[in-house]
């Protein structure tokens, strides 16, 4: 048995990223603004017949705005594909991810200062139900998953052959997300008075959904960085084997990681349908655009940051 | 279990937390040894600040109706009726009456009020008694 060549390998991989990205496209970016139903633009409160006016502009721009971004990702990887630079097919990976996301909170942030200056105020209901740590994280898994990383690195540094430190590193950077899971358990907005119990589930279940796929991209992460010590403590001979082996644990996760984002999207969708998105409101306490927990966001930030330095200087070094 | 805070609520909203608790206790809908949510989690949810919360679970288990333990958050306590003075007990309904009088309600109207009131107080806790029973 041979193994797969790198131009097979990353042909794999990309698949699986441009199919997942074509279904995201179509099946949910595509129909974002109005998922609220036509109330809403991208989660903010529009007036009647906002979609027979000035809405259409909105929503032209929108649609532009995803396929020049589309446009622009699928010509760096047909950059990538004419100059046979395998090596930066996961850096397009990442720099997908990169540029999608503060695209789209740059978008949300605009579409929020220019749409939703004086959002409603309604009473705020609280719940008394306590969120424990323990009902959203496993601890015994969270051991485990440290156990592997320690694992891995004691493998690498113990066998003392060169190699290069940089991948492992950013798997590693890429993996931890305890810190994430934690800030989103404590994170909460507020609820509407009206309608309580629907939007505190529906809020409930899209905190579960955002930890479950946190929990399978950390799966991905994982494997990905085992991959590194097992290639040092295989039998030479045996490499084919390990690669295919690889290559199917990688497909089945990142498999599972896509059914848990659609099916978290999907959930979204049915359930947040005809309830009041977090931030198009005020509380009598708060303004609505400071829906989003602090320590969270200084997370996200350090979390991706970390992830887009390591990536440049791979890129640069 | 929800709490409704309004808008246009006069009162500071550490004290609506309180009142809001001590209804649900009446109404049954909080029995002994439930837990409160913690007070970073309340502040973080409504987005006040947390001594405001610290100020009214406190004012809570001063009156005695919630323990507050290490590690276990703020507990609801035994119900053993609180001993509270006639005129103390009476000064918030000498308010609200007042109020309504001074909104032009008849004394008719005041008394289907309170009674209304009365009785849905009385159904709400049977119905949470029920419940509590099943469970």
């Amino acid at each position: 048995m041979t193994a797969p060549t790198d131009f097979e390998v990353m042909l794999l991989v990309t698949a699986l990223v441009v199919l997942s990205l074509l279904y995201s496209l179509v099946k949910f970016a595509w129909k974002q603004p109005l998922r609220n139903g036509p109330g809403f633009f991208l989660g903010i409160e529009v007036p009647a017949g906002f979609y027979d006016g000035p809405g259409k502009r909105w929503l032209t721009g929108y649609h532009a705005i995803l396929v020049a971004l589309h446009l622009a990702l699928a010509a760096a990887l047909g950059l990538c594909f004419a100059f046979k630079r395998w090596d930066l097919i996961p850096l397009w990976c990442g720099g997908f991810a990169l540029v999608y996301v503060p695209a789209v909170v740059a978008l949300n942030l605009w579409t929020r200062h220019k749409l939703g200056a004086r959002p409603p105020v309604r009473a705020v209901a609280l719940s008394l139900e306590s969120r424990r740590l323990g009902d959203y994280i496993s601890w015994p898994a969270e051991a485990l998953f440290a156990a592997i990383i320690v694992a891995s690195w004691w493998v690498m540094l113990r066998r003392g052959v060169a190699i290069d430190w940089l991948p492992p590193l950013q798997m590693t950077w890429a993996a931890l997300i305890l810190p994430g899971k934690i800030a989103l358990v404590r994170s909460g907005a507020p609820l509407p008075a009206e309608r309580a119990e629907e939007h505190y589930r529906y809020q409930d279940a899209m905190r579960r959904n955002s930890i479950h796929a946190l929990n399978a991209w950390g799966c991905l992460m994982l494997v990905t960085l085992c991959g590194f010590p097992l290639r040092l403590i295989w039998p030479p001979a045996a490499l084919p084997s390990l690669v295919w082996i690889f290559l199917a644990v990688f497909t089945a996760v990142f498999a599972w990681m896509m059914i848990v984002i659609y099916r978290g999207m999907r959930l979204a969708v049915t359930m947040g349908r005809d309830l009041l998105p977090a931030g198009s409101w005020m509380t009598p306490f708060r303004g609505a655009t400071r829906h989003m927990n602090g320590f969270y966001l200084i997370w996200f930030a350090i979390w991706i940051g970390g992830i887009l330095g390591l990536n440049l200087y791979s890129l640069l070094r | 279990m929800f709490l409704a805070l309004q808008a246009n609520d006069k009162r500071p909203v550490y004290q609506q937390i309180v009142d809001g608790v001590k209804a649900l206790i009446a109404r049954n809908g909080l029995r002994e040894g439930m837990t409160l949510p913690s007070v970073r989690q309340v502040a973080g949810d409504l987005g006040i600040n947390l001594n405001t919360v610290a100020v009214a679970y406190r004012q809570l288990q001063d009156e005695g109706f919630v323990t507050v333990r290490h590690g276990a958050g703020a507990v609801i306590s035994s119900r053993t009726p609180h001993p509270i003075d006639e005129a103390e007990l009476c000064q918030p309904l000498r308010t609200a009456l007042t109020e309504m009088i001074l909104a032009g309600k008849t004394n008719q109207e005041i008394e289907e009020t309170v009674h209304r009131e009365l009785a849905l107080l009385q159904q709400t806790r049977s119905c949470n008694t029920e419940k509590g029973g099943a469970l």
